[in-house]
């Protein structure tokens, strides 16, 4: 939910192509931050994690539109920079699956990784505060979920003049476009032509199905991790900060 | 994503014309479709491009069992009608778009195996980043048996019960963690059998 499952050509071009624009600088910032020994060590590591997302990513849970992004856990266990390499990676492949469009690479790249590096921050935060696992996990991934949601729905309501024009363009004219356009004809003669976008709508809907979604990954997200904890605590780097 | 196998199988597989036809000339024939997508708004175009795309499905013998593939974003595609009035028009518009982009990228994976993909978009992209791709597609048939052997094994253990929710939903997590640990595991052993092979940080293609 947190990302755009828009597909290619709703949303205007200036918006998905500044997408593109900021994930490109910041590869290359990241590429000339992070050493390249490292990077290559942790590149098997990288692609694993976006293949547990991908895998995510494909289990569907219908009745809400819904699958687990598992962003935050790979988040916690890539760090923040490589985080962010890694969400690329799922968002080209997801794309190649039609999960989302190809144009919107750029943008959903950028709320997943908004998701993975806030949940690693916040759940580093939580957990220095309170001790506990689950909650710490809890609580970072669903405000990580809610952040990324709302910055999701920011983005969509950038475009609306976009689906404005969208929606009036060819009225009264085309085949289909014809028979519809007669009846809009009929309420823009009463005066102010009435919106045709209901962004409220939309953003009541997103919410009131993200809530559902950000529970539950929350909880799934909290219970991995204690699984991780019981099995290889190690993964999880929380020693240093216990000490 | 359990289709990826067949997918690629299908890839690698088939005989056709588009099969046989070089990545490159696919991949700027896609460019196309999504250019298309992005300029063409009225719906008798966006209508024709699909029916195109329908025929080369068929010409190119995909098996109808790939087809729900190209519908799957359509669920999504539902949330968006939300936005409008529910126009007819902008319903059908947003639809044909969705419809044209996973046909067009199905027909693609579908005909197209992906190392041949990312060796293109190699050329172009930075070697990390293909090399990052490469790795997930690695990774993705590796998670794939484990998770197959997980299910297996919560299936065959009454793990999945819709009458206990909350067991399920641990159960489900506890697989989801296996997964992870086991795919770190095969991660650290895949690094080093690349290094062992002279892995420099890139991977060189083979032509063909």
């Amino acid at each position: 939910m947190s990302h755009i499952h828009l597909p290619d050509g709703v949303l205007p071009v200036w918006l998905w192509a500044s997408g593109f624009v900021v994930v490109i600088l910041i590869w290359m910032i990241l590429l000339r931050v992070m050493k390249k020994e490292e990077l290559t060590r942790r590149l098997p590591l990288l692609g694993m994690m976006a293949a547990v997302m991908v895998l995510g990513a494909s289990v569907e849970i219908v009745p809400i539109a819904y699958h687990v992004n598992l962003t935050v856990m790979s988040g916690i266990l890539l760090g923040p920079s490589l985080i962010f390499l890694a969400t690329f990676v799922v968002n080209v492949i997801l794309a190649l699956f039609g999960h989302g469009g190809i144009t919107v690479i750029g943008l959903n790249t950028l709320m997943f990784s908004i998701e993975g590096a806030l949940g690693y921050f916040l759940f580093h935060l939580f957990w220095r505060l309170l001790r506990r696992l689950s909650l710490a996990l809890f609580l970072a991934t669903f405000l990580a979920l809610t952040v990324a949601t709302f910055s999701m729905i920011g983005v969509v309501s950038l475009g609306t003049p976009h689906y404005e024009e969208l929606i009036h363009q060819e009225e009264g004219r085309g085949m289909i476009g014809f028979e519809f356009g007669k009846e809009k004809g009929g309420h823009q003669k009463e005066g102010v032509p009435e919106k045709e976008v209901n962004l409220k709508r939309f953003i009541a809907i997103i919410l009131s199905l993200g809530f559902i979604g950000w529970v539950l990954e929350g909880i799934i997200t909290a219970l991995i991790a204690r699984y991780i904890h019981r099995l290889r605590p190690d993964l999880l780097r929380l020693e240093k900060e216990s000490r | 994503m359990i289709q990826l196998s067949y997918l690629d199988y299908l890839a690698v597989e088939g005989k056709s014309f588009l099969h046989r036809l070089s990545p490159k000339l696919k991949i700027i024939g896609m460019i196309f479709v999504l250019f298309a997508i992005v300029t063409v708004r009225n719906l008798p175009g966006l209508f024709l491009l699909y029916i195109f795309l329908l025929c080369l499905y068929f010409i190119a013998r995909v098996p109808m069992r790939i087809f729900p593939l190209t519908l799957y974003p359509l669920i999504f595609a539902v949330l968006f009608i939300f936005v409008s009035q529910f126009q007819i028009r902008f319903i059908l518009l947003v639809f044909l778009k969705v419809l044209c982009g996973s046909t067009g990228v199905v027909l693609l994976l579908a005909t197209t195996p992906y190392p041949s993909i990312f060796s293109v978009l190699g050329k172009v992209l930075p070697s990390t980043f293909v090399m990052a791709l490469f790795l997930t597609y690695r990774s993705v048939f590796i998670l794939l048996t484990v998770l197959e052997e997980t299910q297996h094994a919560l299936y065959l253990r009454g793990g999945v019960q819709w009458k206990h929710p909350w067991r399920s939903l641990t159960n489900i997590s506890n697989a989801f963690g296996h997964l992870i640990i086991k795919g770190i595991d095969a991660s650290e052993k895949m690094y080093e059998s690349m290094v062992l092979r002279g892995f420099k940080g890139k991977v060189h293609h083979r032509r063909e």
